[in-house]
Parts: structure tokens; C-alpha cells; sequence
């Protein structure tokens, strides 16, 4: 079995072109984000258990608590529902709230506050309430194998919600500040895997990723896959490898799920006339359908292939270290995929 | 540094706004009454007058307000609402303020209420509770006062919001309006305590319970609250225990209940009690209570034209392209 490790993926991520020299870890990053907007903008704060004093799950938060005290790194009960209303409530007075529910796992208990009343205020109040909050947490298989899941499709769903994934440090920080920046409730999902292992450039100072961002990683004319989170990184291992076996593969890394734009993956697939899509999460409904689906729609004549998706089986996510390994997509499903659909 | 258990406020005396308070629950009852009759499935509040005029009665117009479903429009009256674009939400007019797109008993946000943008219970707390942290972070000594149902008490929601206002010290007032049912549940088939009020000390804030038809000591209580809120003493938990005495929507006959329990509560309507309070005190003569009925039906029925010659909400100003702030 063909594997990929995180301490093996070096990225640069979405800004090469200034190189900085810097290079940070996804999680570094991320809380550089939240810190330079804290810095910025004395609107923003940040409230979650954990975020405080201990710096946060995953070392998530770490330094904020130093430099902004208790009044802006707020640490709060084990109450996703609360915590999450108590974003959208300080949204509405026009703070800038930062909430992180630590694990994706526990999203479900939050659920009403995300889909009923951050996506809807404002279009339902005719404009007049506006959202402008960040939800973050942290999803996928990770070094610590706990709170696996990953249900960032169910957000996707609802409109009203903008739905980012980055797989990069420097997009860790742009999307970051992007989303603080941005009036709408963010959903923002930090991949487990890509915390402490994804070491890439990320340029100081104000960096902003636009929300809206897809990005092609890695250029080839034959097979276009499309990924999403960590599956970028799967993805590129697969590209790596299949570049052995003559198979030239394009990656594009779709950084925002919602509201999506697939203007990059239809660019690649008039380019390869073949789709791969990728992600970690269940294949029932999950978000490679919605990509799969907007493809069908807009290039089904470029297509020479059908459409393969690369995902989690329909089943419960075990738990155990074999059984998750034999669970998870990882570089050899990915690359069959490519290698069926390259055939087809 | 909470009281433990729930008191009752005894507050006999005429207030000195008694007369305004009293012309407020005759238009809400008229309003309200009018809505039902015009729209079968609007959410009767008769009997709970007391409990919502109470509630929000002389706040500032920089709190902020957060109303239960049943009985609002006299609350966002009170902020400065205009009643024809509220009766226009019960008929999906497009003068409502939110045009057709949300509840009919939305809130106007731009006059500081919380709008109804969903039709589940509970993650109203949540929200205000989030307006009260936006508050306490900016300073100053703005409130949230969030009324709620009975049955919404039992909502993990709430929950979590009292012990979380209560940890952080939100500048908050949470009011039960109970009237005593969860549709066609009775509030024993639901509750295994007294009062609500009692849970208040589980969450370490004072709770109080108190007669919710009575308007003065509804309005003493909350009044109390908002001022140790505004104080930055944080929340506290009001019950105003009141009787839902109409359906649970305005064409629902309430099979589930005894008529005498319903002819018992009409004795204790909270509108006529304070009438004669008012009268015995001298405050009003029999004229001036003619002449409140007079024109609250007079404000209502002229809002209620305007409301009626109001366009249909056209698919025109759907706003597909609004989903998102820019």
C-alpha cells in the first residue's frame, strides 16, 4: 500500500510568487491569521473550550491568550449550541466573533445555530442583520486518530454559509483573515492531518486568501482530480506516482466547498476530458457528488470518461488504527481511480 | 450570590405607569385578536398580555429585544414598530418588514428585535444570548431582555444559554412567558417542578416566578432584573405565570383541556384586573376604559386597512442573489 505521511508533504501553497522565506506549519499559520486580524481589528475575538490559557486543542490557539487575555480569548462550556448562538448574537451587534468547536464531531450539537439562524438572518431580514462570524474546527483521520468525522457536505448544503477547507499553510492564514474579513457566517474546516505536517511558505503581513479560491497544485494534461482538504495531498502522492506510469495527472485543490465555483475544474477537464474527485468524507452525498453533478452539467460533451469519485465507504467510521487505514481513501484508491478512468 | 429559590413579587399598589400599561395590553389584545381573524393560523395570546407587555415595557432604544412567537407585535410596538407592516407579516403582505421571507411574527432587527428566521424553539436564547455578549464585550450598559414559552424550557437550549449568560455575567433578562401548555401538553406532563423559575439557582442567578397576569408585578420583576443587568450584575431568570386562554393557533377548538379550567383563567384575565384596579384607585373612570378599547380598535383597524391595500409579496423581490451579505 502506497501511503503518504505528513512530515513528507512540503507545500508551498497559493502565493509563491512573493516568496517569504518563512515557513510556518498549517496550524502556525492559522493562528497567525486570527492574531495579525486580533491585531487589526479590535472587533474580533475568539471564544471556545480549550482556547484560553492551554492555547487551544492541537496547539490551536496557542499565544492568543498571552497577547489578548481573557476578554478576547474567551474559554467556554462544554455548549456548542450556546457558544455557536453567542457567535451569531455578537455577529449581529456587529462584533467579529471567532468560534471554534473543537472537533467537527461535535458539530451536530450546534447544529440549529448554524442552519437555522447564521445562514438565514440575513437574507430573511431583507439585509438589515448581518452575520459576520467564523466557525472553526477541526475534521478528518489526524496524528491523534480522535473526532475523525467529517460532515462539511451537510454545510455546503445550506445557503447562506460559506463553506472553506484549506490544504495549505499559506491558505490557512489567507482564508483566515478572508473569513474574519468577510460579512457572512464562515464555516472554516482545518484538517487534522494537515496541522502540525504541511510546512509551507506563508508571507507575512497582511496575506488574504480569497474565500472563493480553487486552485490548481499541480499541472497535467491527461486526468483531472479534483480534492478537497487533505485528499489535495493524497492527491499529489497519486500524481507523483502515476507520473511514473506515464499518466500525466492536473490536481486542483477546491479550497471553498460553499458557495462553490467550479470555473477551474471545468478549465482542467476541457483540458484532460477525465474527472477523478476526492475527499475524505462518505460518498453518499457527500460534496464530490455536487462537483461530480456541476461537471456533468457544464462538460459532459469534454468528458471521455464517466466521472469516478474517490471517498470514505457508506459505513459508520471505525475507530481503530487497521481498520481506519483500511477505511480511509488514501494514495493507492486514488490512484486506481485515475489509472480506471484513464483507461475508460 | 444568587437567591436559591424562586419569590413572588407582591406589587398591589396602582404603578405610576399603570394607565400606559393598560392602554399597551388592550391594543396588544385587539391587535392580536384582529391577526387571529384574519389569519387561522396565527398564534393567539389572549390572557398572556400581562406577561409580554411586562416583559418589554421601557427599555431603551438601544437594548435589544427577543420576543416569543406568541404575542409579539405589541413588544415590537413598543420599539417603534409600525402596525400595518405588522399586521401586513400576519398576511404576507409585502409591507411586512421582512417582505414575505421570514415568520409572520418576525421581529423588525433594525428596531432591535431578534427576527424569527426559523420556525424551531429554543435557538432564539442562544442568539440573544449572543447579542448580550456582543454588549458586555463593546462595554456600556445595553440589555437584552428574551422572552420564551414554557415549553421552550425544556430545550437544551435553554440550558445552555442560562449557564453560559450566567458564568460570562451577560447583561440579559430571560422571560418565561408560561401559559401553562407546550401546544396540548399541560405543563405537569412536562415538568416535573414547581416553577421554572426554580432552575435559575441551578445556574446560579436569581429566578423569580411571579403572577404573569399581573402586569405591575410582571414589569416590577423585569424592571429589577434589567436594572442589575444594566448594573453589570448579570442575568436573571423572570416567570410570569400566566394561562394560554385561546387555542394554540387561532382555529385549534383545544379539545384536550376542560372548559371550566378555561372559564377559571377568564376570571383572572389580566386586562380586566387592572382595570379595576385603576378604577378602585380613582385612576380611570369607566369612560376612559371605554375610550382605551375605543382606540385601540380605532389604531388597529385603520392599520389593519392599510395593511389590507398593501401589495401581495411579489416573486419579484425574491432576492435570490441575497442569500449572501457583500
Amino acid at each position: 500500500m502506497t501511503t503518504i505521511s505528513p512530515a513528507s508533504v512540503d507545500f508551498t501553497g497559493s502565493q509563491p510568487e512573493t516568496p517569504s522565506g518563512r515557513r510556518l506549519t498549517f496550524v502556525e499559520a492559522l493562528v497567525e491569521g486570527m492574531r495579525d486580524e486580533m491585531r487589526r481589528d479590535p472587533s474580533v475575538f475568539l471564544m471556545g473550550q480549550d482556547v484560553g490559557a492551554m492555547g487551544g486543542a492541537m496547539q490551536g490557539s496557542k499565544g492568543l491568550y498571552e497577547e489578548f487575555g481573557p476578554r478576547r480569548v474567551k474559554d467556554t462550556p462544554i455548549s456548542e449550541s450556546a457558544m455557536v448562538g453567542a457567535a451569531v448574537g455578537a455577529a449581529l451587534t456587529g462584533k467579529r466573533p471567532i468560534v471554534e468547536v473543537s472537533f467537527g464531531e461535535f458539530l451536530p450539537t450546534a447544529m440549529n445555530q448554524i442552519v437555522l439562524q447564521a445562514a438565514n438572518l440575513h437574507y430573511m431580514t431583507c439585509g438589515a442583520a448581518r452575520v459576520p462570524m467564523v466557525l472553526r474546527t477541526r475534521v478528518g483521520d489526524g496524528p491523534y486518530r480522535g473526532h475523525p468525522q467529517s460532515y462539511e457536505a451537510w454545510f455546503a448544503h445550506v445557503p447562506g454559509l460559506k463553506v472553506v477547507m484549506p490544504a495549505t499553510a499559506a491558505d490557512a492564514k489567507g482564508m483566515m483573515v478572508a473569513a474574519i474579513r468577510d460579512p457572512n457566517p464562515v464555516l472554516f474546516f482545518e484538517h487534522m492531518w494537515l496541522y502540525h505536517g504541511v510546512r509551507g511558505e506563508v508571507p507575512a503581513g497582511d496575506h488574504v486568501t480569497p474565500l472563493d479560491s480553487t486552485f490548481v497544485r499541480r499541472a497535467g494534461r491527461d486526468v483531472t482530480i479534483a480534492a478537497t482538504g487533505w485528499m489535495v495531498h493524497k492527491a499529489l502522492g497519486a500524481a507523483d506516482l502515476l507520473a511514473t506510469e506515464g499518466i500525466e495527472v492536473e490536481v486542483v485543490d477546491v479550497a471553498c466547498l460553499s458557495p462553490l465555483r467550479t470555473e477551474v475544474v471545468e478549465e482542467s477537464v476541457r483540458k484532460t476530458s477525465r474527472l477523478v474527485v476526492a475527499h475524505e468524507a462518505w460518498r453518499t452525498g457527500g460534496f464530490g457528488a455536487e462537483i461530480a453533478a456541476t461537471i456533468a452539467e457544464r462538460c459532459f460533451y469534454d468528458l471521455d470518461a464517466p466521472v469516478a469519485r474517490v471517498a470514505a465507504p457508506d459505513a459508520p467510521l471505525p475507530l481503530a488504527k487497521p481498520l481506519r487505514d483500511a477505511f480511509l481513501p488514501d494514495v493507492r484508491d486514488v490512484a486506481e481511480a485515475v489509472r480506471r478512468v484513464h483507461a475508460g | 450570590m444568587a437567591t436559591a429559590a424562586p419569590t413572588r413579587i407582591n406589587h398591589p399598589a396602582p404603578h405610576a405607569h399603570g394607565r400606559d400599561l393598560l392602554r399597551l395590553m388592550i391594543l396588544s389584545r385587539v391587535l392580536e385578536q384582529t391577526c387571529c381573524e384574519l389569519n387561522p393560523r396565527w398564534f393567539p395570546a389572549e390572557g398572556e398580555e400581562a406577561a409580554i407587555v411586562g416583559a418589554f415595557y421601557g427599555l431603551r432604544s438601544d437594548d435589544f429585544i427577543a420576543a416569543h412567537y406568541r404575542g409579539p407585535f405589541i413588544a415590537y410596538y413598543l420599539r417603534g414598530a409600525d402596525l400595518a407592516r405588522l399586521i401586513g407579516q400576519a398576511l404576507a403582505k409585502a409591507n411586512g418588514y421582512a417582505r414575505g421571507r421570514a415568520l409572520g411574527f418576525t421581529g423588525p432587527f433594525e428596531l432591535g428585535c431578534l427576527p424569527w428566521v426559523a420556525g424551531d424553539l429554543g435557538t432564539s436564547l442562544g442568539v440573544a444570548t449572543g447579542v448580550a455578549t456582543g454588549y458586555q464585550y463593546e462595554g456600556g450598559d445595553r440589555v437584552v431582555v428574551c422572552s420564551f414559552g414554557d415549553g421552550t424550557s425544556n430545550r437544551g437550549d435553554f440550558h445552555e444559554a442560562l449557564n453560559l449568560a450566567a458564568v460570562w455575567k451577560l447583561p440579559i433578562v430571560y422571560v418565561c412567558q408560561n401559559n401553562q401548555y407546550s401546544i396540548s401538553l399541560h405543563l405537569s406532563q412536562v415538568l416535573a417542578t414547581d416553577t421554572i423559575a426554580a432552575r435559575a439557582a441551578g445556574y446560579g442567578m436569581p429566578g423569580v416566578a411571579v403572577d404573569g397576569n399581573d402586569v405591575l408585578a410582571v414589569r416590577a420583576a423585569v424592571e429589577h432584573a434589567v436594572e442589575s443587568a444594566r448594573a453589570g450584575l448579570g442575568p436573571s431568570l423572570v416567570e410570569a405565570q400566566s394561562y394560554r386562554l385561546s387555542g394554540h393557533w387561532a382555529s385549534d377548538p383545544g379539545g384536550y383541556r376542560r372548559d371550566e379550567d378555561v372559564a377559571a383563567w377568564r376570571e383572572r384575565d389580566p386586562i380586566t384586573r387592572l382595570e379595576r384596579q385603576l378604577l378602585e384607585a380613582g385612576e380611570v373612570t369607566r369612560h376612559d376604559l371605554d375610550q382605551l378599547w375605543q382606540d385601540a380598535r380605532d389604531e388597529v383597524a385603520r392599520a389593519v386597512e392599510v395593511a389590507q391595500a398593501a401589495p401581495s409579496c411579489d416573486a419579484a423581490d425574491i432576492g435570490l442573489g441575497e442569500a449572501y451579505a457583500s
